[in-house]
């Protein structure tokens, strides 16, 4: 039943789109694989990988819950 | 209850075929991508890489080359399909003599695989032996895809869009045929021009199919591979050579399945972001003009 509540669509967050759970799992997953390919591309050489990591699972779990 | 374990039941021969033709060789793509895999290699098996190959990837001139050109090719031929699908769509709604036999012959290239698109072309443009060359030679132009990338990458683009725009037409034409006639009479009816009906009627209501013709084309322009490579090969240079050619070299001649793997994981995530970021642009496009 939860579940089930939490995939409704509801009032667009922060996105300002109408969205579901999955959509917004989903953009935080395309949010994620970006920021790894950018960060290796022009920070990796002074910051770890690890920091993006990070920075993606905090990004994902953001979106997810308010985007 | 009952009928929901039916429909899982008569779901579930499309769920496996689906899982394994599907779900399965994309899983082991994505694993493939995380190891080194050269099967002539001291090491011929899969060795753990991590994020090595995309790392080597976000660095790869070739490749990112190959994507943007690969971009390029698509921009260039999706944008004139659609255009000509609709309007060769719009103009075989209306009923003249021949129409049937119009709207079969028009879907023929559909019916020819690629690789023999390919070949035909090549025939075409053959220097010294192909009509293209010829006639173009007659009234001043030195055709030759062997040597000019420029002539190489429109004509790779024209012989796409000459495959390619039936798909989009007879797509369009069966979007038209299922529209409602009412809501076009009206608008005649209180006075709309041609452009007006076109516009706030025509082009929202085929909107659905509008999408899907243009996700399905940009998706299959962006994997190209066989009719470029038995056009030009990729030539001359680089300038033909778009992404699914680029894998395809990487992969087969030089055997390295794991860098491979990872380029096409990579070209899988740019068509899905390119496919989502055009159905917002849309969608959000629409949601303002109706506010």
């Amino acid at each position: 039943m939860e579940a089930k509540k939490t995939n409704k669509k509801r009032e667009p967050g922060f996105l300002r789109m109408e969205t579901n759970l999955f959509d917004r799992i989903f953009i935080g997953v395309v949010i994620f694989v970006a920021i790894h390919l950018l960060w290796m591309r022009f920070l990796e050489s002074s910051i770890s990988l690890t920091v993006a990591s990070i920075i993606s699972l905090v990004l994902i779990f953001v979106i997810a819950k308010w985007g | 209850m009952k009928s929901s374990k039916t429909a899982w039941g008569l779901l579930a021969p499309t769920l496996i075929i689906l899982g394994l033709v599907g779900l399965l060789p994309f899983i082991y793509v994505l694993y493939v991508g995380f190891h080194d895999w050269m099967i002539f290699a001291k090491v011929s098996g899969l060795v753990w890489a991590g994020v090595d190959n995309y790392r080597e990837l976000v660095f790869d001139e070739d490749f990112l080359a190959a994507l943007g050109r690969g971009l390029r090719f698509t921009i260039w031929t999706v944008s004139i399909q659609m255009v000509l699908g609709l309007l060769l769509a719009h103009l075989l709604m209306k009923k003249f003599k021949g129409r049937g036999f119009f709207r079969a012959i028009h879907a023929l290239p559909l019916t020819v695989a690629p690789l023999v698109v390919g070949a035909t072309w090549r025939l075409l443009t053959i220097p010294g032996l192909g009509p293209l060359p010829f006639y173009l030679n007659k009234i001043g132009i030195d055709y030759n895809i062997g040597w000019s990338a420029q002539q190489a990458f429109f004509t790779t683009v024209l012989m796409h869009i000459w495959h390619w725009t039936p798909f989009v037409t007879l797509t369009f034409l069966a979007g038209l045929s299922a529209l409602p006639k009412e809501p076009f009479e009206g608008a005649m009816v209180d006075g709309a021009n041609q452009w007006q009906i076109f516009r706030y009627i025509f082009l929202p209501m085929l909107k659905p199919v509008i999408l899907i013709a243009l996700f399905l084309r940009i998706m299959d322009a962006l994997r190209i591979v066989d009719e470029v490579w038995m056009l030009t090969g990729g030539g001359p240079g680089t300038a033909t050579r778009y992404v699914g050619i680029h894998i395809w070299r990487v992969v087969f001649p030089m055997t390295n399945y794991g860098y491979g793997s990872a380029m096409s994981v990579l070209l899988l995530y740019f068509i899905i972001v390119v496919c989502w970021l055009l159905l917002t642009v849309i969608t959000q496009a629409k949601r303002e003009a109706g506010t």
